[in-house]
């Protein structure tokens, strides 16, 4: 079988769903139609509190753009598990590593370009409204927090994948991972902070810090969301190899 | 070499066993009927032999190989399992590219599969808009994609209409003529006598029969006439005297099983009885197939009336 060939082919599956590849464009939209909203409007009277942390808080927008990333890795896996189409695609890749591989190929690919993009989108536009509070690419922290960004955002939307391959369902994993993102991780956070740190989200999102306080860096934080992601992967790849189609 | 080699085939699903020791093998060059009541096992023996799903025991191989192995395996086995599997939201297209373009498949081959099966019109439709007979038609377009040597079809010809059993019918008799091995499933044996020339007939998982199509015929339609007269009493005398098995049915008609309208006819004339009707009566070749199955069937009615639907 030809990797390319495959990779190519995974690609056109995406890209021809329209929820998959949706969610991929939303991940850039969303998050700079958010940005759009809130820098020129509140963007500075918030800049102005005591506790504003200027650079993390350029990236506000992005607490929407891993929804969006989230659901994209979701659907991407789970249109496999939609009346039987696993079945379809085996016949065709009937090697399940590779298989598996070139789907999260793509996703990894798809949305490290949309992430990075929407990463320096969103820092570039939300500053442009900033007024005397702008900081600019060359503030300490300002480029790795960007490409980070959109490193987090392909490692969310692998985690979600990963999810669903091993419970076969986009439902599934979205009514688990987006209350999580939105609350569990918030609550929890703030109730037992130590290893709430270690949380996928939380963890990944030290990278967009300017000094990360806590026990993870921006890089081992980025490691540590990495680290879910590649588990999330594994148990998928269990399910996919183990399962009957 | 392209035939389909099941050999002592199992499948368990916990504690039911879907299929049991099967062992038969699909050649080339004929059309193989695949027959079965709901349930008997062949979905699960077409997934067992493309790979999908995992033997309990037994192997099922494809021109000498398990199906997993075959490089581009589109390019030489083609198979239709279930029409609602494609994704509602591509395009018929865009569904037949991606499987193409896995097994380096010309991208001309999806316009002519698109054409040969009617489908080229809708093409750019969404698979979502389509009907049970037109998902149908894009499942067989999508097994003949690859040209393959080697072609499986469940139940190909569920939700076609007259025309579109005709042109499949059409289709898999000429799959045949080019030497090609072809494999179809169907749970009606009207049906898959008018394009089978070979059948194998699975129950409860296990192989009931495996035979060349005539055979199955030659030994299951016997003759059997129908005839009707105005002197019963005297008509049922003779027959039973020349050792005839006559039975009366219940519009008034008598049945006698063994017999041709020829011998009945020249009977009756000689020994002066009136005959109003004489007919030869084939025994229905679903009868036949459901007696073969009868004790195998999974899921049957309360009623005893069996259901036919051809």
């Amino acid at each position: 079988m030809s990797t390319t060939a495959v990779l190519h082919s995974e690609w056109i599956k995406i890209r021809s769903v329209r929820a998959s590849f949706g969610s991929l464009i939303a991940i850039f939209a969303v998050t700079l139609a958010v940005t759009l909203l809130v820098f020129p409007t509140v963007g500075q009277a918030e800049a102005d509190n005591a506790d504003a942390e200027p650079l993390f808080d350029a990236f506000y927008a992005l607490n929407f753009a891993q929804i969006a990333a989230i659901s994209f890795g979701a659907t991407a896996v789970s249109s496999e598990y939609l009346n039987g189409a696993l079945r379809i695609s085996l016949s065709a890749v009937p090697n399940r590593g590779l298989f598996y591989a070139a789907k999260t190929a793509i996703v990894a690919a798809a949305t490290l370009a949309a992430g990075l993009a929407t990463s320096f989108a969103t820092f570039l536009v939300g500053q442009a409204f900033m007024g005397e509070y702008t900081i600019g690419l060359s503030q300490p922290g300002a480029l790795r927090a960007c490409i980070g960004g959109g490193i987090y955002l392909a490692l969310m939307a692998l985690f979600a994948a990963g999810l669903t391959a091993l419970l076969r369902s986009a439902v599934a994993v979205l009514s688990i991972l987006i209350p999580f993102i939105l609350i569990v991780s918030f609550v929890v956070g703030d109730v037992a902070a130590g290893a709430a740190e270690y949380l996928p989200d939380r963890a990944g999102q030290q990278v967009l810090h300017q000094d990360p306080v806590g026990a993870l860096g921006p890089w081992t934080g980025l490691a540590v969301t990495a680290v879910w992601a590649a588990a999330a992967l594994l148990a998928g790849w269990w399910a996919v190899r183990r399962r009957d189609a | 070499m392209t035939s389909i080699d099941i050999s002592n085939l199992t499948k368990e699903y916990g504690t039911t066993r879907a299929v049991d020791r099967l062992t038969f093998t699909v050649e080339p060059g004929r059309v193989t009927g695949f027959l079965g009541p709901n349930g008997a096992g062949k979905s699960t023996t077409m997934r067992l032999a493309l790979g999908l799903d995992r033997p309990t025991s037994g192997s099922a191989t494809i021109g000498g190989r398990p199906y997993a192995t075959i490089e581009e395996p589109l390019r030489h086995v083609g198979a239709l399992l279930d029409a609602q599997a494609a994704h509602g939201s591509r395009t018929a297209r865009n569904h037949l590219s991606a499987l193409a373009v896995s097994n380096r498949i010309p991208a001309r081959r999806v316009d002519e599969v698109l054409e040969e099966t009617g489908l080229a019109s809708v093409a750019g439709r969404r698979i979502k808009t389509f009907s049970l007979g037109m998902r149908q038609r894009l499942g067989i377009a999508a097994a003949l994609l690859g040209d393959p040597q080697v072609v499986l079809l469940d139940e190909p010809s569920n939700g076609l209409d007259p025309e579109g059993i005709i042109w499949i019918r059409e289709l898999l008799r000429r799959l045949a003529r080019d030497g090609r091995t072809v494999l179809v499933s169907s749970h009606l044996m009207n049906e898959t006598a008018s394009f089978a020339d070979h059948i194998v007939v699975l129950g409860r998982g296990r192989l009931l029969a495996d035979t060349p199509m005539q055979d199955f015929l030659d030994a299951h339609s016997h003759a059997r006439v129908r005839v009707r007269t105005t002197d019963p009493a005297r008509l049922r005398a003779v027959l039973v005297r020349k050792g005839y098995e006559v039975a009366q049915s219940d519009d008034g008609r008598w049945t006698v099983d063994g017999a041709q309208a020829a011998e009945i006819g020249a009977l009756a004339a000689t020994e002066g009885i009136p005959i109003m009707e004489l007919a030869d009566e084939q025994a229905s070749l679903e009868q036949a197939y459901l007696t073969l199955t009868a004790d195998d069937t999974e899921f049957t009615a309360a009623s005893p009336t069996t259901a036919q639907e051809a």
